[in-house]
Formats: C-alpha cells, structure tokens, sequence
C-alpha cells in the first residue's frame, strides 16, 4: 500500500538536504554494501545538524531539489545497486542512449571495465590528468581542472537489442526485457528512441552532467555511437520551514511524483523495484531493475488555454496544493476511491486514478517514477516543444509500466501529450568492489557456457 | 633524402610515452622535411588531376550529356577529397567549390548556391545539364586557381600532421549521415578519399613514431574501415548508393571514424608539433 505520508516526522532540513554522506547511506537500499569512502570536506556539517540522518532518510526521489547543493557531495558508486535509482534526484538530468560497437565477449567486457573506471571516477571526482600542451586535453576541462562530484551518479542500463543482436548473449537477456512497443498514443520518432545502452546522468548542475557525458564519449568512441539524448531538469524548492518538502512540478503545472513508492524503504524497494531472487530472471541480473524512459512531449499552448477545473479533472488532484479532489491539502493525502464509485468526485478516467486505481491487485502495479521536465526549442509549426521525460523504474516490467499506461491508453490527458521517443533498459546490478565491474555477472554467466540454453 | 632521416633518426627521436604521454620536440622540423616534401607532391599530383577531371567533366556539361557527366561526378570529386585538409584553407575557394544547399538560406533556390553541388542537385534532381554552363564554368576555373595556389603554398607541418584527424573530423560531423552527397547518393566515394587522404598522411609520418602500440591500432582501424567499404565496392572500384550503407555497418564506421579522430588528434603533439 502506498504509504501515507502525513505521519512522517519533518524530512530534509535546511541546506544542503544530503546531510553527512554517512546519513545519505542510511536513506539508500541494500543493505551489506561495500561502500568506498574517501575524505569529504562536507562532513562538517553532521556535527552541525543532529537531524540530518532523519532528515535525509525521508528525502523521496521526486522531490523537488531543495537547492543547488554543495558541487563537493558525492553519492557512492560502490554497492549492491547502481545509484540514481532511489538516490534523490537533483536538479538536472540527461538521458543518452547509444548504440553498441562491441561484438565480442572480449570487446564487451573492455567496454565495461572502461565505462566503470570513467562512472567510478566522474562520480567521485578528482584532479584530472595534465598532458603535454601539444596534446589534446585529456579534459573538456568544462568543470575546470578539478572534477567536483556534484551529487553526480551515472545509471547504465541496456536494451534488448543489445542481446538481439548477439547469440553469445542473447540467452542472458532478462526475462522481460523488449523492444518498447508504441502504445495507441505515441508518435515514436526513430531518431529519438530505443538503443542497445543508456546512460542517466543526474546532478545539481547540468554542467556536470554535460561534462561527464562528454568524458564518457571522448574515451568510448571505440565501443559506443551516440543515439540520441535529452537533458532535463526540475525546480528547485526548498524545504518548508516545518521542514516538509513536495514532488516537483512538471510543465503541466502539476506535481510529478505524488504517491510514488517511499524511496527510502528498503524492504518496500526490494520488492517494487530491485530485480531479486523471487523474479523470474537471469541470476546475473539481481540487484538490477527495469527502466522505461519515455520522451513525451506536451501541447502546453493548449493545456494553457484549457480551464483549470477541467485540468484538475484530468489529472485527479488540484493543481495547486496537489490534494486529491475529495479533500485534504496536501498531496500526500489519500483519495477515497471506494467512497467514489461512480467516479463523480475523481472521475474515473482521471489521470492518477486510472495509473492507480488503489485496489488490491493494483498494488501489484507500482512504479517509481523519477522524471525531468525538457524544453527543446519550437516546433515547425511554431509551437514549444516541452514536455516530461519520463523515467520510472519497477522490478517487473509488464506488471510496472507496461499495465499502468495501458491503463491509461485512452485517458483524456493525451489531447495534451505526445509520447515521442525513449525506450526499455535493463539497469545493471551494482558493482560490489573496485576489483569489479559493470555487467560482470552476466559477461561471466555468458562466457562460461560454451553452449548457451 | 635518406641522409637526412638518418641524422634526425639517430640525433633527434621523439620521445612519446604511453598513457599520460609527453611529447618532446627537439629540432623536429629537420625529420619533417622529408614527409611534407612527399606531402606536397601528393597534394600537387591531386590537384593537377582535379583539373584534368573537371575539364572533362565539364565538357560532359556543356555537351549535354547527363549520363555521362553523372557518371564522372564522383571520380572527380575523388581527388579534392583527398586532399581537403589543404583545399579548406583557401576558404573562399572551398565555399565556391564543396559548399551545400543548406548553407544557404534560401537552399537550392539561392543562386549562390554553386560549385559541385550544385551540378550534383540539377544533374540528379532534374535529370539534365541545362542552366549549368556558367556554374560548370566557374567550377574548372575554381579547380585550375585551387592548382595555382597549391603550387605556391608552403604547407604548414601542424595543418599537414593535423589534416589526417581533420578528415576524420569532416566524416563523423557531417558526412557520415549521408548529407555531403545527398542527390547523387555518391557519399561512399568520398568517405573513401578521405579515408585514403588521411591514411596518407600517417603514412608518411609513421616512420617517425615510436610508439608501436599506438602505429598498431591506427593501422588496424584504417584496415577496418576499408573493410567495411569493401562489401559496398562495384566492379569498377567505384561505390552503391549510399542507402545500401546497413545501420549496423554505420555504426561500425561511426566507431572506427571516431576514434581514428581521437588517435589521429595526437599525431601533432606526438610530432613535437604544438
């Protein structure tokens, strides 16, 4: 049951809302993680606040960003799940997808011990190399000659293509792992979607987001051919001064996030989203989970011209405090749904009753979200092209994203939206150790049947 | 000539280590002069046969034989390819020359819009060679000031060194989509004269590297993109259309392209070259 949330103590204070980095460990799942440490100038602050670690363990990924951050905290790259996952999510984000160059066992394992190095470094931060001036830098030098982490994590996931097109491979491929199909509303522009590996990138400052894309692209250009990528941010709004925080706003006007899963309940995340023993898949893909990235585009000239009571109908809640149309006041209140039957309050094509109609076998269904607003520029018929990108990850797809929009296939919201592009990743387990790396398992699992099943 | 290599050989050798290289120039211009000289002869010999081509071509214009002037469209364009690292830096030239319709802001309509393209897009796109005499015209009279020029130009060794990654640079930014050649699907001959005309440029300076690692995995990617190429080659050595080119052969090429480009950003340095 999706927790109510009203009953929770004040979650991220003032300033920076990670705390210690200790405290921000305690906010993440799994449990037994080999954390790397290193020396962080920001431990000051635990000394300062008592209430960090409480603070920090309520942070929900679809907060909004309580403010810039400190460009000097890190989230760890070392543990049982990759970050970025139920890591609170910052301001900026970038979603790239790329084609695999990389054919052979051999090659694919060069590419991630590669892609690691370059994750485990950008997410830590450091003094990058100097080479003789007659050389290209070794970096764009875009963070200058220091890398801060800047709340960095990289996300690798990849899709089904990349098994598709490899028979060594292919019998490893997670049990749900597809091709994204084109739901009744999509417009899928090839340009833009699918892609054998993706990369989310998500960090207070779009500059480091940038910068370890680039990095990242600079050295693979081997094994990886950019697709395509979409940036994307959030506002940022800080806490109350109860200490209460909200989901942030997407550019409909309305909070993107509200009722997602707690994302600091480890137990409930093991079974939500973190691929485990009781899922029906590949050994090597435990402690993974599905992504489903979604580009959608929305007709904010006419959403803007379209009356607010009827926006508040569509979507099941009020724009403006984010409660449900039965009441309450803030967004975390419940709506009533058996006392709603007809639908007459919450219609019953509303956006968020339809996405959960909060019965019991709908529990089954949930997903957390952890999306990015986009701007793009004008389209060519000289409208904005703005929208969500979408980003939500669940242990089982079908039951996850795929039953939620088909659902909502049909919902009165798509006048307004346009899905365009994305695709489906299967997000690698975490890496335990520095003697390890990215998608080990599953090059292990792969090279050591000489006859696949 | 040998005399000279000896000497810089023995007195002069570069010193570039592996990972976080360093790279030292200690009289480097006196090795270099052996490889610019084969350079330039390399860039004069194209040049000359550009001229040789376009007369041809353009006579094919005026004649009014399309087939024919279709034909010899991508040849020609061989040798200027190959050689564009020194052809860009006559700016107006290269403009008047390689530019493409959406340089322009009115496109194909503009009639500034000139130059091979120009003959490609009314060639293909109107199947004939009417309007074209003046633009064929001043194309020959480009191509013979480009020979002039060249002839007279002392080449730069940080352009000739850094010309092999530029080529590289063209393919993978703008070429690679299949924009360059985009009537006459003719893109699989140029990326080849790039290829050869950056190829050369190793070559001639490999001689000079110490690095064997690196000497390696340059060889070994050309060699793999002619092998990529080499499934789209027709009997005559000439190329299929461009939309043969599989996404998965694009890709490999992208791959190779890029990191050629990277490999090859470090010859200047590795040259003792700023």
């Amino acid at each position: 049951m999706t927790k109510d949330r009203k009953d929770k103590s004040a979650r991220a204070g003032f300033g920076c809302p990670y705390g210690s980095r200790r405290d921000l460990l305690f906010g993440l799942a799994g449990a037994g993680a080999a954390i790397a440490l290193r020396p962080q100038r920001g431990f000051a602050k635990e000394a300062e606040d008592p209430k960090a670690a409480e603070k920090a363990r309520g942070r929900q990924v679809a907060d909004a960003p309580a403010g810039s951050g400190d460009t000097r905290d890190s989230v760890p790259f070392y543990g049982e799940h990759q970050a970025g996952v139920v890591t609170p999510r910052p301001a900026s984000g970038i979603v790239a997808s790329f084609d695999v160059v990389a054919q052979s066992p051999e090659d694919m394992e060069r590419m991630f011990r590669e892609l690691t190095d370059r994750i485990a470094f950008l997410t830590q931060g450091g003094k990058v190399p100097e080479l003789d001036p007659k050389l290209p830098p070794a970096d764009s030098g875009v963070l200058g000659p220091v890398i801060e982490p800047d709340n960095l994590t990289i996300t690798l996931g990849v899709g089904s293509s990349l098994f598709e097109n490899r028979p060594w491979l292919k019998p490893y491929k997670p049990k749900q792992l597809q091709r994204m199909p084109e739901f009744p509303n999509d417009a899928l522009d090839a340009a833009r979607s699918h892609g054998d590996l993706s990369l989310q990138f998500s960090a207070n400052l779009q500059d480091t987001n940038i910068h370890a894309l680039r990095d990242i692209v600079k050295n693979l250009p081997e094994f990886l051919v950019m697709r395509w990528m979409q940036e994307g941010d959030v506002p940022v709004v800080p806490p109350k001064p109860d200490g209460t925080t909200e989901s942030a706003r997407n550019f409909l006007g309305f909070r993107d996030g509200s009722a997602n899963p707690d994302s600091t309940d480890a137990e409930l995340m093991e079974e939500v989203v973190w691929v485990g023993e009781d899922d029906e898949e590949p050994d090597w893909a435990h402690g993974g989970t599905y992504q489903a990235v979604r580009i959608i585009r929305n007709f904010v000239e006419r959403w803007d011209r379209t009356p607010l009571g009827e926006q508040e109908r569509i979507f099941g809640r009020q724009k403006n405090s984010g409660a449900p149309l039965d009441g309450g006041t803030t967004e975390n209140d419940v709506p009533d749904y058996a006392a709603d039957p007809k639908g007459e309050i919450t219609p019953l094509d509303a956006h968020i009753r339809l996405a959960n109609p909060r019965t019991p076998e709908s529990q089954e269904n949930l997903i957390l979200r952890r999306p990015f607003n986009y701007s793009n520029g004008v389209t060519k018929s000289g409208q904005l092209d703005q929208g969500l990108l979408f980003i939500a990850y669940q242990a089982d797809l079908e039951k996850g994203f795929i039953a939620v929009q088909n659902r909502l296939n049909g919902e009165p919201l798509e006048e307004y939206i346009k899905p365009v592009g994305g695709g489906f990743f299967y997000v690698l387990p975490g890496v335990p150790s520095p003697d390890s790396y990215l998608g080990r398992p599953l090059i292990e699992a792969a090279k050591k049947s000489d006859t696949p099943t | 000539m040998s005399l000279i290599r000896i000497l810089a050989a023995s007195a002069f050798a570069l010193i570039v280590s592996a990972g976080a290289a360093q790279a030292q120039s200690k009289q480097a211009s006196l090795e270099l002069v052996e490889p610019l000289a084969e350079y330039k002869i390399y860039v004069a010999e194209n040049a000359a046969a550009l001229v040789e081509d376009t007369e041809k071509f353009v006579a094919a214009i005026k004649a009014g034989e399309v087939e024919k002037a279709k034909s010899m469209f991508a040849p020609t364009r061989r040798h200027y390819e190959k050689i564009e690292p020194i052809a860009e830096l006559f700016a107006d030239l290269d403009v008047s020359m390689d530019s493409r319709a959406d340089d322009y802001e009115k496109g194909e309509a503009d009639p500034n819009f000139g130059g091979f393209h120009r003959i490609e897009y009314v060639l293909w796109e109107k199947d004939t060679t009417e309007g074209l005499d003046d633009y064929a015209d001043k194309l020959l009279a480009d191509v013979k000031d480009l020979n002039n020029r060249v002839s007279e130009l002392t080449f730069p060794p940080e352009i000739v060194a850094g010309g092999a990654a530029v080529l590289m640079e063209e393919v993978a930014a703008t070429k690679i989509s299949g924009e360059e050649d985009r009537y006459s699907r003719t893109d699989l001959w140029d990326f080849e004269a790039n290829f050869d005309g950056s190829r050369k440029i190793f070559e001639l300076f490999k001689p000079l590297l110490d690095d064997e690692a690196f000497v390696a995995k340059v060889e070994s990617n050309f060699a793999d993109v002619y092998e990529v190429l080499a499934d789209y080659q027709t009997e005559d050595g000439g190329f299929v259309s461009y939309e043969k080119l599989t996404d998965m052969d694009r890709r490999v090429l992208s791959a190779k392209v890029n990191t050629l480009a990277e490999e090859l950003s470090t010859l200047r340095g590795r040259l003792g070259l700023g």
